[in-house]
């Protein structure tokens, strides 16, 4: 465990080292981060100024799943997304997979943290400002309890995450390109950030049971406005540690399968 | 002490065939047909710690397919393989640390940054005391001659200049078993003669299995002392490479520089005139007749200088090829 956290902080550390190589480069992308936060800012402005109310949901909910979902997003495009959809598709149809399966570290965390970008935690701070925004806003009126539920289901939901991102990303043994299919979840997981009342019949029970994208933000966020049951908390544990098991072996056999590229 | 063992080893390769042009690409959408290739035949290795062995064979003969199954990067279709005694695919971590590979058509080095920085990499990545990385960062810059270009960026390096960087990269964990895959392949004499000395000088130490795959002939010669040869994924050669030169029916050369240029049309008769360029003949003649050609030619001809040689390795893998087999 320490000696992957270890090589985690390399990864961060080289991520940073690579962007300051090319120094306007650098330059350039801390100005990005500050345009792209002053944006969201101004969005997030109006969209208040001009909505009072979705469906069931009151605006300071809505606010709330939005601001879940966005957070749950971002650290999952920053960490582990980037690498499965789209690096490790690239590595394996390259063949540069090789270099990596040679070394003595778990090649799963090798494949899933490689490219950590430091400077993209720049970006992450409005929305760690805007989540604390609409605490203020709903009063921050919570329990403990309601609170660690709150914390303990972002994480499943990564978890949860990891496993479908995985999933996807695997079939890359046996077709070179998942792209295609990275693309369409990446559009589905959109869905994660409206409150599920907005479906019904077919397609509320594809998103609870099959396509659990209910668990992504929704189910964190009741689980902070209203006391969660040990029920919906039990389902959540249950349905990610399915899709991660699922996922591991899907890896598994995907190794199996790998067939280099001619050198 | 044995480092590999592999019994009937093979490997399938399954891909699905796609017909030319657009029209092929998109029958391809719906229509497929899958082509089997076997590119390792059920083939038996046996190597041991100290040997360096030269794995050599046409393209397309299962060399780095062979090599990819024993480094654990390729999960074997049939057949039974250790090294280190460890089953390679599980790609346990003691295996790993103890095991590298180097292809000289890849490069792992981080392309923006010095090789110095992915030394460092590895170093937390193979948990390498200080002192043992110090002690072997300095050994190996030293016999590679990277010392000006550690600190360079790789992307600023020639390819020799990278190929040396990338053997450091791979010898900094001190791995007992070595797979180098056609290590001077595209780059200039000069690099190629230096990484070949640094092998050599690492095979001398007795302590590693090396194993070495190149189209260099010079490679093999120089570094190798054991050759397995390959081809259409089965080995069809694997003995001393001394031993190849006493090929049965394999002719000898002959080179010879004539004082007189009108002499050289008379020498034919002797044998065959392979080359030719002005006073200077290259003859193909049989090996018992060697002997006796070369006292013709110094007793009826005005020879300037003489050398008798063995075929070069590349006709003697030709004749391999072709069935024959060590006299």
């Amino acid at each position: 465990m320490w000696h992957h956290l270890k090589i985690f902080g390399l990864f961060v550390k080289i991520g940073l080292m690579r962007q300051m190589a090319y120094r306007p480069h650098f330059f350039m992308m801390v100005a990005g981060k500050i345009i792209r936060i002053g944006l969201l800012f101004f969005f997030f402005q109006a969209v208040f100024l001009k909505v009072d109310r979705i469906g069931q949901w009151t605006f300071d909910q809505v606010l709330l799943l939005f601001a879940t979902f966005h957070m749950v997003d971002f650290v999952m495009s920053i960490t582990f997304q980037r690498n499965l959809s789209f690096h490790l598709p690239r590595l394996i149809q390259s063949g540069e997979l090789d270099s990596r399966m040679i070394l003595p570290a778990n090649l799963l965390f090798f494949s899933s943290f490689e490219g950590v970008d430091l400077m993209d935690f720049f970006s992450f701070l409005p929305s760690l400002g805007f989540l604390g925004y609409v605490f203020y806003r709903i009063g921050f009126h919570f329990s403990w309890y309601q609170v660690t539920a709150y914390v303990v289901l972002l994480i499943n939901a990564l978890v949860l995450l990891f496993a479908m991102v995985l999933m996807i990303s695997t079939v890359s043994f046996w077709t070179t390109q998942s792209y295609g299919m990275a693309r369409i979840f990446d559009n589905l997981l959109k869905i994660g950030r409206y409150p599920l009342d907005i479906f019904w019949g077919f397609w509320k029970i594809v998103f609870v049971y099959f396509l659990p994208l209910v668990l992504v933000a929704q189910i964190p966020t009741q689980a902070l406005l209203q006391t969660p049951s040990l029920k919906l908390i039990f389902f959540a544990f249950g349905v990610t540690f399915v899709f991660l098991i699922l996922s591991l072996r899907f890896w598994k056999a995907g190794l199996k399968n790998y067939l280099s590229a001619s050198t | 002490m044995r480092a590999i063992r592999a019994q009937n080893l093979s490997k399938t390769y399954s891909f699905y065939e796609k017909e030319k042009g657009i029209k092929g690409s998109l029958r391809g959408l719906f229509r497929r047909r899958k082509v089997l290739v076997e590119a390792v035949k059920e083939i038996d290795l046996d190597i041991g710690v100290g040997e360096v062995v030269g794995f050599i064979g046409p393209n397309g003969a299962g060399k780095t397919t062979t090599l990819k199954m024993l480094s654990g990067i390729l999960y074997p279709s049939g057949g039974q393989l250790e090294v280190l005694g460890f089953i390679p695919f599980k790609r346990e971590k003691a295996f790993l640390k103890n095991i590298t590979l180097v292809s000289g058509q890849r490069s792992r080095l981080f392309w923006d940054l010095p090789a110095e920085d992915y030394l460092s990499f590895l170093k937390v990545v193979y948990e390498i005391p200080e002192d043992v990385y110090r002690q072997n960062l300095q050994s190996l810059v030293r016999l590679a001659e990277i010392g000006e270009i550690l600190r360079v960026p790789q992307r600023k390096l020639s390819v020799g200049q990278r190929r040396r960087c990338e053997l450091v990269a791979a010898l900094i964990h001190d791995p007992k078993v070595i797979f180098l895959d056609e290590p001077t392949n595209a780059i200039d004499l000069m690099n190629a003669r230096k990484i070949r000395q640094f092998i050599k000088e690492r095979g001398k130490e007795g302590r590693y299995c090396i194993v070495l795959t190149s189209h260099h002939m010079a490679d093999i010669e120089q570094v190798c002392e054991r050759l397995i040869i390959i081809n259409r994924g089965r080995i069809v050669y694997d003995g001393r490479t001394q031993d190849l030169t006493r090929l049965n029916g394999l002719n000898k050369q002959m080179r010879a520089v004539l004082q007189d240029p009108f002499a050289v049309e008379h020498v034919g008769r002797l044998g065959k005139i392979i080359e030719k360029n002005g006073q200077e003949i290259l003859l193909e003649v049989e090996p018992h007749r060697a002997a006796s050609v070369a006292s013709e030619l110094l007793a009826n001809f005005s020879v300037k200088d003489i050398s008798i040689m063995d075929p070069p390795l590349e006709k003697i893998i030709e004749s391999i090829y072709e069935g024959r087999r060590p006299g």
